[in-house]
């Protein structure tokens, strides 16, 4: 299950936003483009990059950003998140991780802490829920 | 918040700020953010008494 096809099939009923938030694996910091982890992603057809440093500026952020929306192309607009990281912190977005909130704001699927966390099936199960149950 | 190192440091950060974040029946944080021209400024609660919205956050790498 890919959020490129959650995305497809709900988007006239559901409102997506990509937010783009620092960087989980750059190359200033917990960099994964060597050894083991390296090419256990490299096998698996990632598509992330290797070969970014952590933006230190909102310029480079976006810049990121725009790279990152461009490579992954999951069709979702991207929104980037302030150098304040102030987004991420709220959600307890690092590394990655999903919401679904619902027409009252509140939030009705809280995806757990990313990498493993990160469950794009869970997320589907929970938007139809909430279709069906707006139906009803 | 800073580059994050290691291992050690990514749990630390996580187990923080996970605390503060968002349960399900929890309203959600509102935010207002650009795009990646910094332009076209959206902002969540836009979306109340409209359509549910989902939330992915990520980075490049």
């Amino acid at each position: 299950m890919s959020l490129q096809n959650i995305y497809r099939e709900y988007n006239q009923q559901i409102q997506f936003i990509k937010v783009y938030i620092r960087e989980a694996h750059p190359i200033d910091g917990w960099w994964f483009g060597k050894g083991f982890m390296n090419t256990l992603l490299r096998l698996s057809g990632s598509k992330v990059s290797w070969e970014i440093y952590d933006p230190k500026t909102m310029e480079e952020r976006r810049t990121a950003a725009g790279d990152c929306a461009e490579s992954l192309q999951y069709g979702v607009k991207t929104y980037v998140d302030e150098m304040n990281d102030q987004v991420n912190k709220d959600y307890a977005a690092w590394p990655t991780r999903l919401y679904l909130i619902d027409k009252n704001g509140v939030v009705i699927y809280a995806g757990g802490l990313g990498p493993f966390g990160f469950k794009p099936g869970a997320l589907k199960r929970a938007i139809q829920k909430q279709l069906q149950e707006g139906m009803t | 918040m800073a580059t994050i190192k290691n291992r050690q440091e990514a749990t630390a950060w996580q187990h923080k700020y996970d605390a503060g974040a968002p349960r399900v029946g929890d309203p959600a944080p509102d935010f207002e953010l650009r795009d990646i021209q910094g332009e076209d400024p959206i902002r969540l609660s836009n979306f109340r008494g409209d359509k549910p919205v989902v939330l992915i956050f990520g980075s490049f790498t």
